[in-house]
Protein backbone atom coordinates (compact mmCIF):
# COMPACT_ATOMS: atom_id res chain seq x y z
CA UNK A 1 0.00 0.00 0.00
CA UNK A 2 1.10 3.57 -0.72
CA UNK A 3 2.89 5.04 2.30
CA UNK A 4 0.86 8.24 2.13
CA UNK A 5 -2.35 6.18 2.42
CA UNK A 6 -0.92 4.35 5.43
CA UNK A 7 0.16 7.62 7.05
CA UNK A 8 -3.28 9.11 6.51
CA UNK A 9 -4.90 6.11 8.21
CA UNK A 10 -2.39 6.27 11.07
CA UNK A 11 -2.95 10.00 11.56
CA UNK A 12 -6.70 9.43 11.69
CA UNK A 13 -6.31 6.57 14.17
CA UNK A 14 -3.87 8.50 16.38
CA UNK A 15 -6.23 11.46 16.72
CA UNK A 16 -9.36 9.34 17.13
CA UNK A 17 -7.63 7.31 19.83
CA UNK A 18 -6.41 10.43 21.66
CA UNK A 19 -9.86 12.01 21.52
CA UNK A 20 -11.55 8.83 22.81
CA UNK A 21 -9.00 7.78 25.42
CA UNK A 22 -7.31 10.99 26.55
CA UNK A 23 -3.83 10.13 25.29
CA UNK A 24 -2.20 9.23 21.96
CA UNK A 25 -1.75 5.52 21.25
CA UNK A 26 1.38 3.41 21.54
CA UNK A 27 2.63 1.89 18.30
CA UNK A 28 1.21 -1.47 19.41
CA UNK A 29 -2.25 0.13 19.83
CA UNK A 30 -2.09 1.59 16.32
CA UNK A 31 -0.81 -1.72 14.94
CA UNK A 32 -3.65 -3.66 16.57
CA UNK A 33 -6.39 -1.25 15.48
CA UNK A 34 -5.14 -0.98 11.89
CA UNK A 35 -4.13 -4.65 11.55
CA UNK A 36 -0.53 -3.82 10.74
CA UNK A 37 2.79 -4.76 12.28
CA UNK A 38 4.20 -2.72 15.14
CA UNK A 39 7.23 -1.96 12.95
CA UNK A 40 5.03 -0.56 10.20
CA UNK A 41 3.13 1.58 12.73
CA UNK A 42 6.39 2.89 14.12
CA UNK A 43 7.74 3.61 10.61
CA UNK A 44 4.59 5.61 9.91
CA UNK A 45 5.06 7.52 13.20
CA UNK A 46 8.57 8.37 12.01
CA UNK A 47 7.31 9.71 8.69
CA UNK A 48 4.56 11.72 10.40
CA UNK A 49 7.17 13.14 12.78
CA UNK A 50 9.40 14.06 9.84
CA UNK A 51 6.37 15.92 8.45
CA UNK A 52 5.95 17.65 11.85
CA UNK A 53 2.57 16.08 12.47
CA UNK A 54 3.78 14.14 15.54
CA UNK A 55 6.63 14.55 18.02
CA UNK A 56 8.22 11.26 19.11
CA UNK A 57 10.14 10.21 22.19
CA UNK A 58 13.77 9.84 21.05
CA UNK A 59 14.39 6.85 23.28
CA UNK A 60 11.68 4.55 21.93
CA UNK A 61 9.97 6.18 18.94
CA UNK A 62 6.60 6.32 20.69
CA UNK A 63 4.43 9.43 20.44
CA UNK A 64 5.26 12.23 22.88
CA UNK A 65 2.94 14.79 21.32
CA UNK A 66 0.10 14.51 18.87
CA UNK A 67 -0.62 18.19 19.24
CA UNK A 68 -2.57 19.37 21.08
CA UNK A 69 -2.51 16.09 23.06
CA UNK A 70 0.37 15.05 25.27
CA UNK A 71 1.21 11.40 25.84
CA UNK A 72 2.65 12.21 29.26
CA UNK A 73 1.14 14.12 32.18
CA UNK A 74 1.86 17.85 32.07
CA UNK A 75 0.96 20.98 34.05
CA UNK A 76 -1.94 21.60 31.64
CA UNK A 77 -4.89 19.40 32.59
CA UNK A 78 -8.03 19.67 30.45
CA UNK A 79 -11.30 18.23 31.75
CA UNK A 80 -14.37 17.67 29.60
CA UNK A 81 -17.57 16.06 30.77
CA UNK A 82 -16.36 12.69 29.45
CA UNK A 83 -12.67 12.51 30.41
CA UNK A 84 -9.46 14.39 30.95
CA UNK A 85 -6.51 15.13 28.71
CA UNK A 86 -3.12 16.76 29.03
CA UNK A 87 -2.06 19.61 26.74
CA UNK A 88 1.59 20.21 25.85
CA UNK A 89 1.39 23.91 26.76
CA UNK A 90 -1.32 26.48 27.45
CA UNK A 91 -1.92 26.96 23.71
CA UNK A 92 -2.43 23.23 23.27
CA UNK A 93 -4.56 23.04 26.43
CA UNK A 94 -6.91 25.55 24.80
CA UNK A 95 -6.56 23.62 21.55
CA UNK A 96 -8.11 20.49 23.07
CA UNK A 97 -11.63 21.94 23.59
CA UNK A 98 -11.16 23.75 20.26
CA UNK A 99 -10.47 20.40 18.54
CA UNK A 100 -13.15 18.45 20.41
CA UNK A 101 -15.75 21.21 20.07
CA UNK A 102 -16.59 20.55 23.72
CA UNK A 103 -16.90 22.59 26.88
CA UNK A 104 -13.88 22.16 29.12
CA UNK A 105 -12.14 23.32 32.25
CA UNK A 106 -8.40 23.90 31.97
CA UNK A 107 -6.50 23.49 35.22
CA UNK A 108 -3.16 25.27 35.01
CA UNK A 109 -1.01 27.32 37.33
CA UNK A 110 1.05 30.50 37.12
CA UNK A 111 4.49 29.47 35.87
CA UNK A 112 6.07 32.04 38.20
CA UNK A 113 4.31 31.59 41.55
CA UNK A 114 2.41 28.34 41.08
CA UNK A 115 -0.98 29.79 41.97
CA UNK A 116 -3.77 27.68 40.51
CA UNK A 117 -5.40 29.20 37.41
CA UNK A 118 -8.63 27.74 36.11
CA UNK A 119 -9.92 28.60 32.64
CA UNK A 120 -13.30 27.65 31.32
CA UNK A 121 -14.44 27.08 27.73
CA UNK A 122 -18.23 27.17 27.29
CA UNK A 123 -20.14 27.09 24.01
CA UNK A 124 -17.03 27.68 21.97
CA UNK A 125 -15.88 30.69 23.97
CA UNK A 126 -13.21 31.21 26.59
CA UNK A 127 -14.71 32.77 29.69
CA UNK A 128 -12.96 36.04 30.63
CA UNK A 129 -10.22 35.44 33.20
CA UNK A 130 -7.11 37.09 34.56
CA UNK A 131 -3.86 35.95 33.00
CA UNK A 132 -1.33 36.31 30.21
CA UNK A 133 0.53 33.86 27.93
CA UNK A 134 4.25 34.15 27.26
CA UNK A 135 5.97 32.64 24.21
CA UNK A 136 9.68 32.21 24.91
CA UNK A 137 10.91 31.12 21.48
CA UNK A 138 10.56 33.19 18.27
CA UNK A 139 8.36 31.46 15.72
CA UNK A 140 11.18 30.85 13.24
CA UNK A 141 12.87 28.65 15.87
CA UNK A 142 9.87 26.73 17.24
CA UNK A 143 10.94 23.45 15.67
CA UNK A 144 14.60 23.77 16.68
CA UNK A 145 13.70 22.51 20.14
CA UNK A 146 10.00 21.73 20.11
CA UNK A 147 9.83 20.28 23.62
CA UNK A 148 11.21 23.51 25.16
CA UNK A 149 9.01 25.61 22.88
CA UNK B 1 4.02 28.60 25.92
CA UNK B 2 3.34 29.25 29.55
CA UNK B 3 0.58 30.98 31.47
CA UNK B 4 1.12 33.63 34.13
CA UNK B 5 -1.13 35.59 36.45
CA UNK B 6 0.07 38.94 35.11
CA UNK B 7 2.82 40.81 33.28
CA UNK B 8 4.61 41.26 36.62
CA UNK B 9 4.77 37.48 37.04
CA UNK B 10 6.21 37.10 33.52
CA UNK B 11 8.97 39.57 34.43
CA UNK B 12 9.70 37.80 37.74
CA UNK B 13 9.97 34.47 35.96
CA UNK B 14 12.28 35.80 33.23
CA UNK B 15 14.56 37.34 35.88
CA UNK B 16 14.55 34.18 37.98
CA UNK B 17 15.54 31.94 35.07
CA UNK B 18 17.70 34.54 33.28
CA UNK B 19 15.75 34.13 30.09
CA UNK B 20 15.29 36.72 27.37
CA UNK B 21 11.82 38.10 26.93
CA UNK B 22 9.72 36.56 24.17
CA UNK B 23 6.24 37.81 23.43
CA UNK B 24 3.23 38.02 25.73
CA UNK B 25 -0.30 37.68 24.39
CA UNK B 26 -3.70 37.86 26.06
CA UNK B 27 -5.71 34.78 27.00
CA UNK B 28 -8.26 35.79 24.38
CA UNK B 29 -5.59 35.97 21.66
CA UNK B 30 -4.31 32.56 22.76
CA UNK B 31 -7.83 31.10 22.57
CA UNK B 32 -8.35 32.52 19.07
CA UNK B 33 -4.98 31.10 18.04
CA UNK B 34 -5.95 27.70 19.48
CA UNK B 35 -9.27 27.68 17.61
CA UNK B 36 -7.62 28.67 14.38
CA UNK B 37 -4.93 26.03 14.76
CA UNK B 38 -6.83 23.08 16.14
CA UNK B 39 -10.48 23.32 15.08
CA UNK B 40 -9.78 21.83 11.59
CA UNK B 41 -10.28 18.06 11.98
CA UNK B 42 -6.92 16.28 11.87
CA UNK B 43 -8.68 12.94 11.30
CA UNK B 44 -9.81 14.08 7.86
CA UNK B 45 -7.83 12.90 4.83
CA UNK B 46 -7.77 16.46 3.46
CA UNK B 47 -6.18 17.91 6.61
CA UNK B 48 -2.64 19.23 6.12
CA UNK B 49 -0.34 21.54 8.01
CA UNK B 50 -0.79 25.22 7.32
CA UNK B 51 1.50 26.77 4.74
CA UNK B 52 3.79 29.64 5.70
CA UNK B 53 1.43 32.05 3.93
CA UNK B 54 -1.53 30.70 5.90
CA UNK B 55 0.30 30.94 9.23
CA UNK B 56 1.32 34.50 8.44
CA UNK B 57 -2.32 35.35 7.71
CA UNK B 58 -3.37 33.87 11.06
CA UNK B 59 -0.75 35.93 12.87
CA UNK B 60 -1.79 39.09 11.04
CA UNK B 61 -5.43 38.55 12.05
CA UNK B 62 -4.32 38.26 15.68
CA UNK B 63 -2.16 41.40 15.48
CA UNK B 64 1.04 39.37 15.90
CA UNK B 65 3.14 41.74 13.84
CA UNK B 66 6.52 42.04 15.60
CA UNK B 67 9.67 40.32 14.24
CA UNK B 68 9.13 37.59 16.88
CA UNK B 69 6.31 36.17 14.75
CA UNK B 70 8.22 36.19 11.46
CA UNK B 71 8.56 32.84 9.73
CA UNK B 72 11.02 33.92 7.04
Amino acid sequence: MDQSVIDQAVRRQVYQYAMDRGRPPLAEDTARELSMSREDAQASYQRLAAGRVLVLMPENGEILMANPFSAVPTAFLVQTQERFYYGNCIWDAMGIPAMLHRDAIIQASCSDCGLSMQLEVVDGKLKPAEGIVHFAVPVAHWWDEIVFT
Amino acid sequence: MLIFRSEEHVENWLRQWRLPRGEAISLDQCWRLAVNWYAPDRREAEWRRKTVDEVEAVFRDLDFTSPFWRLR
